[in-house]
């Protein structure tokens, strides 16, 4: 051993190492773990103990396979979604359950800002979570008649703007465009969605809240949210990273007080495949510790609560039409073969059973004519897949990486509305993949859930409904060790980087979420419960910010 | 507040994949006009047009993406908001819709943004499938979808088909929306928007009755390599190839040469032409058609490989 090593203990230290499960001490030099062990075996030839985790128990740092960089853009503005949630500066802002506490919430924002009618921007609410209720003009009329005031769903695709927002737009009288939707008084209720309603509000607005270059700040606080959450590694899983953004990305993540390891996904949607091949090929020639390209996404359909998912038969429980393909079935076959043969790893959404056949078909496919050992294509979401397609994805060498966070959060819905009592039951089958034997992660899919890996895994473990509904725990739910795993080291497999991060083991990244409780000592239903104190990334300590 | 700006005419051009959208776009392009902005949204797919659509001479831009989520509509409507901004109006916009989207979608744009006008919405059907594309199981209700609020349907490729095809794919269209204007079109006999209007002038693109011998039906075939031709490999392997590949287009790489190239080759006589420098398609990507006897693809590819430069990965 080394006189360079840092030993630290801690009051238990859950590896998920499966040769070494649990130690009492952890060796770190370069960064990287030397050991893990007893105090007798690691505190030799001159290594210092560290005993600031003494009290704390440490695991590998979370690794969320499935979110996005708007998390860190969002916060910007105020949020109004029906959940508490927390923020990067670790503060709890609570959720607001009903239209008056969102405009009271709206109105202290409004009050703060400048009296120049600029506009006031917030996100995350979602009518299925007050009860089906929408906002109107007339409510965000009692924020301001005078300056824009624009609340975007936690869905991203519907706006709901006040009167002077629709003036300004010329969108008032417009509800012969289909997405401008009309109230009771026959003018536009205030809620827009669709490309023409949004331009329009763009453009009578001087810009794109939502739009324009990623900045340093927005990762930081990215990577702020990252380190409250206990995650160390995680992904932008759809970004058309373009060259500013690839720029923001190498910059900051080179920068050594840069505390998580950042996972993009470029979208296949804004390149050919030869251009995404090719720009990947480029992005792969600067390796770096924090940041890992290599991925490419695919979206084949759109979103279950939303009715827009492709379902086999027999469709939407409540009878709705069936969803849309965002890709065709037919051409997804072509995209997925030229992308395997080059060697690239495909993550792809699919929320709809019919939209995870057309995926599993084109990995079929492309595995037959260019067979490629260990390509770890994962299908993402992938919410209502049955056991015989669990069955093809064991055996084409597919994972699954699992939208836990649906069961507590839509999962109401989905009982009631899309899928009924027994596609609902088995939502997120992480039971079934397990037996099967498909590798699998869960996730949150930030920012349209929370990011926070131990709430995932307790959704995983408990499997109960925002209402309290149990959806199929005797057969889907996980243990909390098997949860756990699915936030670690499974994760890690999901996207390539399991011999990096995951577990704490020789050789690996010395990444660490720094907890004050033992997560397999807490009541299974108090998992989401256990305090974060922070991370380690690279051997670099951070206390999470609190606030 | 806003420009006093002339209104600026928007044609919306829909369909399915593989439908002709691009071929009919190229052909507007190709023959002549105002100052015209294209706006393309289907990325996926390898396309040869929208290669060529890149080449042409600067009035034209091709832009990504459409309308599936937030982002991408978040990138379409940038770049739509960068053709109003324009420093030089456009004169026209014509936006290729995405093969699953809905092209009326993208056209209420034009309803409502006061600088502009809806020209029109033209959706494109192949003859060789439609009718089994509005019953297919999994995109059928994405293709009908389409036809619900479109101008006038562009029956394509009716050259390709025979009688009864040709008559099953009206008939299918017809069941959607018994008013459908549709207007028979092959290749070669495409429509210009003017000719649209005039509906006397239209009847010419009508094949009620067609100088085409119907008892011949031809055969389409793709070449997609990711290398590059040899240059002085080309004449043999086309020579080699059998007369009943009748036409060969497309682009390619030739080996040594930075530049992509437009191979085009029409009953035996083939050229090569520069293709537009911020032409980003690589490898060799052609479509050829030819008669029914056209010998299986694998017969023509292994020809066509002959022309390959030696290390040429395929
Ligand atoms: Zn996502």
């Amino acid at each position: 051993m080394n006189h360079d090593n840092v030993v630290y203990s801690a009051r238990n230290i859950i590896t998920m190492n499966p040769s070494r499960p649990t130690a009492t001490h952890v060796a770190v030099r370069d960064g990287r773990v030397v050991a893990t062990g007893s105090a007798d075996e690691l505190c030799v030839n001159g290594a210092r103990l560290d005993n600031r985790f003494a009290d704390k128990v440490l695991m590998p740092g979370f690794v969320e396979g499935h979110a996005h960089i708007m998390e860190g853009l969002m916060w910007k503005q105020p949020y109004v979604g029906a959940f508490d949630r927390r923020s990067p500066e670790g503060k709890v802002v609570a959720g607001v359950p009903d239209i008056d506490s969102i405009v009271s919430r709206l109105q202290q924002a409004e009050a703060a800002m400048p009296d120049d009618n600029s506009p006031l921007y917030a996100w995350g609410f979602d009518p299925l979570h007050i009860g089906g209720k929408m906002l109107t003009r007339q409510d965000l009329d009692r924020v301001s008649t005078k300056r824009p005031v624009l609340v975007v769903h936690a869905s991203f695709h519907i706006n709901n703007v006040n009167t002077a927002t629709l003036e300004l737009a010329d969108l008032l009288h417009a509800t012969d465009i289909s997405g401008v939707v009309a109230g009771a008084d026959g003018l536009a209720s205030g809620e827009l969605q669709g490309i023409p309603a949004r331009m329009r509000l763009f453009r009578a607005l001087g810009h794109n809240p939502l739009a324009g270059t990623i900045t340093e700040a927005d990762v930081r606080r990215y990577a702020a949210s990252s380190c409250v959450q206990g995650v160390t590694t995680i992904t932008d899983l759809h970004n058309d990273l373009n060259d500013p953004t690839i720029e923001v990305y190498r910059s900051v993540t080179s920068q050594d007080d840069f505390g998580v390891r950042l996972v993009p996904a470029l979208a296949a949607v804004s390149h050919t495949p030869e251009q995404a091949i090719a720009k990947l090929e480029a992005l792969r020639q600067q390796p770096s510790a924090k940041l890992h390209y290599g991925i490419v996404k695919l979206v084949v359909d759109g979103s279950i609560q939303g009715f827009t998912a492709r379902l086999r038969w027999p469709g939407y429980h409540n009878g709705a039409a069936n969803g849309l393909w965002y890709i065709a079935p037919e051409e997804l076959p072509r995209l997925v073969d030229k992308y395997h043969r080059a060697g690239v790893q495909l993550h792809i959404h699919t929320n709809g059973d019919e939209a995870t056949e057309a995926a599993l078909d084109a990995i079929e496919a492309a595995q037959i004519a260019a067979p490629r050992p260990d390509h770890r294509h994962t299908l993402q979401h992938c919410q209502m897949a049955d056991a015989a397609q669990f069955r093809r994805m064991k055996n084409l060498g597919v994972c699954a990486n699992l939208f836990a966070n649906h069961i507590y959060y839509w999962g109401d819905a989905h009982y009631e509305l899309t899928m009924g009592p027994e596609r609902a039951s088995r939502i997120d089958a992480t039971g079934t993949a397990r037996r099967i034997g498909v590798p699998f992660a869960i996730h949150s899919d930030a920012p349209v859930t929370p990011l926070a890996p131990l709430f995932t895994a307790w959704c995983a473990v408990n499997r109960v409904t925002s209402g309290g509904r149990v959806l199929g725990r005797d057969t889907e739910a996980l243990t909390v060790e098997q949860a756990l795993a699915a936030i670690t080291v499974d994760a890690a497999y999901t996207l390539k980087m399991d011999h990096l991060v995951g577990s704490i083991e020789t050789g690996k990244y010395a990444d660490f979420a720094v907890l004050e409780d033992d997560p397999l000592s807490v009541a299974p239903e108090k998992l989401k419960d256990v305090a974060i104190w922070g991370t380690v990334v690279g051997g670099v300590v951070r206390e999470a910010p609190r606030a | 507040m806003r420009k006093a700006t002339a209104t600026i005419p928007v044609t919306v051009i829909g369909g399915f994949l593989g439908a002709g959208k691009t071929t009919f776009v190229n052909h507007l392009l190709a023959t002549g006009g105002p100052r015209t902005a294209v706006l393309v949204n289907d990325f996926g797919e390898i396309n040869v047009d929208a290669t060529l659509i890149q080449g042409h001479d600067g009035t034209t831009m091709t832009l990504t993406n459409g309308c599936i989520c937030c982002s991408i509509g978040t990138s379409f409507i940038e770049t739509m908001c960068k053709v109003l901004d324009a420093e030089v109006p456009f004169e026209r916009i014509v936006i290729e819709a995405s093969g699953v989207g809905d092209p009326w979608k993208i056209a209420e744009i034009a309803l409502i943004e006061p600088t502009l006008r809806l020209d029109r919405v033209i959706v494109l059907a192949d003859a060789s499938r439609i009718a089994a594309l509005i019953d297919d199981a999994r995109v059928g209700a994405t293709v009908r979808s389409q036809f619900e609020r479109c101008d006038v349907v562009l029956l394509s490729k009716t050259d390709l088909v025979d009688a009864a095809t040709r008559a099953a794919a009206r008939a299918a269209v017809l069941a959607l929306r018994s008013d459908m204007r549709i207007v028979e079109t092959t290749r070669d006999s495409l429509p210009t928007l003017a000719s649209l209007d005039a509906p006397g002038k239209v009847s010419a693109f009508r094949a009620d009755s067609p100088p085409v011998d119907h008892r011949e039906t031809f055969r389409s075939f793709a070449y997609r390599r990711d290398g590059a031709f040899d240059r002085g490999r080309i004449a043999g392997a086309v020579a080699a190839l059998p007369p009943e590949l009748l036409r060969l287009k497309g682009s390619c790489r030739l080996d040594g040469e930075d530049a992509p190239q437009v191979f085009q080759m029409v009953e035996g006589v083939w050229s090569l032409s520069p293709s537009a420098p911020e032409q980003s398609e690589s490898g060799i990507v052609l479509v050829g058609v030819g008669t029914r006897d056209l010998p299986p693809p694998s017969v023509l590819d292994a020809i066509l490989d002959r022309a390959l430069a030696a290390g040429a990965v395929s």
